[in-house]
């Protein structure tokens, strides 16, 4: 889950770098960017932190 | 009003207004004359008189004697002054006036750290106070080792000429990549040990110490959110590798030239992304790397019941706190002002509104805090408000030479805001403990900072009629330009995808090797003894359990 988590936090960088190739549209650009960023935050958020919850200190 | 009335009054108004534009309207000018233009000659210079010597050996005591024409430098004392002595003179005042404005704003920010120290230190419980103060105390050195080693060579190492200081003309060498049909900066490759590349240079070394401090900044901050339990030597090792390689790359990519900094070249996004003074480089690549850390190093221990229910636990010295809060507002002067690295050159004496956007934004920060506290949990929370007011310094870092007074204060107004909700949900949402608030404070405000810029931006500023490399002002949404916020939103995406990942990772391989938290009976009798071998208040009686409150 870890890397999983890791994987898609640097694939969301990758598409929001990738935006300014995809359209030359501002609007077009903006839009993939905010879904390279949510695809970051997700990661981070939804998947690697919840691994590192499962294991925590507190739960033991 | 009756027809009547109102031509009446109409023409009582015509009949005012008439002599009053008669008293404004200038008088006609006669056609100027064109001044015969008189070339200053050598011999000119001769003519200067200067105070006689039994007149200055009198003294001096209303400072009209002293600074004359026999203190400009002579190149040739057979030739005597001539225009270009004087020429010079006047270009190498303008080079030490910047020199001396960035080297004392670089003090003022190197003395943040002790601001950082005590206020980490405060919020942290007096078992572990040595222990969190050799932390702060030590990033110093540690950073600026390895920065020195090479992360300023990474970072600057192709910056160019840096005109308000001389030129730096030695930082000429950027790694780029060709990507979409456009060169990609990476790092910069001279500026090792300071001497590699012909870097042995007076403007490279002010802009050296200047970038250094930055750099400390941002990695202690990570101090603060993994307090209490991060084993001393894993946190030197943390800390040598972000001041060598992860600052720098984001700073590069963000100040030295590097790709972010040419989104407005290259792809026409306003002026490239636009960081004024950290709020993205140096603060959320800080409270980002924090958020890494303690995720993989856990919360303390008691920071949560068996449910997973949050408990405050309690710092020891809220003098201490909001002192460093103050040595930190003090510090932020140095900051914003200083990174136009430069008092006498164009746009340069925008420092004053600078400054002014950097003491209303941080007291509209610990208002907005403060309030929402009060709000919300009936009482004006100390820490809370201070951390407001850190807030609103880290949210108006980047747009401060970019914003006016207005959109300064609304900036750190949500940011007082912002980082209570922001501790709200990393502490009770997310379940990362961290001690002082330091991944809100400077992670989610210094993210904050960045995308205002691309909002706030009202295109006033002129800094030499260009900003990384495109003409104009940087102007944000509200102004006009949505190009210049999809910009700052790639570079939000950078730290929050890149840099997060990357010191995830190595964080993530640090713990491996070495271990990146102490044993559970270190931490609960406290780090001072375990780790630094001495009490941080010997004389004091230490509670040896958790002190948590629900």
């Amino acid at each position: 889950m870890i890397l999983i988590g890791i994987l898609m936090t640097f694939l969301g960088f990758l598409l929001a770098v990738a935006s300014v190739a995809m359209t030359a549209s501002v609007g077009g650009r903006m839009v993939v960017v905010l879904i390279g960023l949510a695809l970051s935050l997700a990661g981070i958020i939804g998947i690697l932190n919840r691994a590192f919850l499962k294991n925590a200190i507190w739960r033991r | 009003m009756t027809s009547v009335k109102r031509s009446l009054l109409l023409l009582t108004m015509a009949a005012l207004c008439v002599p009053l534009a008669w008293t404004q309207a200038p008088p006609a000018a006669p056609p100027a004359a064109k001044p015969a233009v008189v070339p200053l000659t050598d011999a000119d210079l001769k003519n200067v008189e200067t105070p006689k010597p039994e007149l200055r050996a009198k003294g001096d005591p209303d400072g009209s004697l002293t600074g004359n024409v026999s203190d400009v430098t002579v190149a040739d004392s057979k030739k005597g002054l001539t225009i270009a002595d004087v020429a010079n003179q006047i270009g190498q005042n303008k080079v030490a006036i910047n020199f001396v404005w960035t080297l004392i704003t670089g003090f003022l920010v190197m003395f943040m750290q002790a601001g950082f120290a005590i206020v980490e230190t405060g919020l942290c419980r007096a078992k572990n106070a040595n222990h969190t103060m050799m932390m702060n105390f030590m990033v110093y050195g540690a950073g600026m080792l390895a920065y020195w080693l090479i992360g300023f060579s990474i970072q600057m190492g192709g910056v160019g000429a840096v005109a308000n200081l001389g030129g730096t003309s030695p930082l000429s060498a950027e790694y780029a990549f060709n990507l979409f049909g456009k060169p990609f900066g990476l790092f910069g490759e001279h500026g090792i040990f300071l001497t590699q590349g012909g870097t042995y240079d007076v403007g490279v070394m002010v802009l050296f110490l200047f970038q250094m401090v930055f750099m400390d900044t941002a990695l202690t901050i990570v101090t603060g959110s993994a307090a209490e339990r991060w084993k001393y030597a894993a946190f030197l090792v943390s800390s040598f590798i972000m001041g060598a390689f992860t600052y720098p790359l984001f700073a590069n990519w963000a100040w030295g030239g590097g790709w972010l900094a040419s989104l407005g070249t290259n792809f026409g996004l306003g002026k490239g992304y636009c960081d004024f003074a950290g709020s993205g480089v140096v603060h959320a690549v800080g409270g980002l790397t924090a958020l890494a850390v303690s995720m993989i190093i856990g919360p303390r221990i008691g920071k949560y019941t068996r449910t997973g229910k949050s408990n405050a636990i309690l710092g020891h010295d809220i003098v201490l706190v909001l002192t460093g809060c103050f040595i930190l507002a003090f510090g932020w002067f140095g900051f914003n002002p200083g990174s136009t690295l430069g008092a006498s050159s164009n746009g340069a004496l925008r420092i004053g509104s600078i400054a002014v956007n950097t003491m209303l934004a941080g007291m509209a920060g610990g208002f907005g805090a403060m309030f929402y506290m009060w709000m919300r949990y009936g009482k004006p929370d100390a820490s809370m408000s201070g951390n407001g007011l850190l807030a609103g310094l880290v949210a108006i870092t980047a747009p401060s030479g970019f914003v006016n007074s207005v959109g300064a204060t609304i900036i750190g107004l949500v940011a007082g805001v912002l980082v209570c909700l922001s501790v709200e949900f990393v502490d009770r949402k997310m379940k990362v403990d961290d001690p002082v608030g330091a991944i809100s404070v400077h992670g989610t405000n210094g993210l904050w900072g960045v995308i205002s810029v691309g909002l706030f931006a009202d295109g006033k500023s002129n800094y030499g009629g260009s900003w990384n490399g495109v003409n104009g002002s940087v102007t944000g949404l509200f102004y006009g330009d949505a190009s210049q916020l999809v910009a700052q939103l790639i570079g939000v995406a950078t730290l929050i995808g890149f840099v997060f990942t990357f010191s995830f990772v190595v964080n993530f391989v640090i713990n491996v090797l070495v271990g990146q938290r102490v044993n559970a009976k270190s931490e609960l009798d406290g780090l001072d003894l375990p780790e630094m071998g001495q009490l941080g208040y010997p004389e004091f009686e230490l509670k040896p359990g958790p002190v948590a409150v629900q």
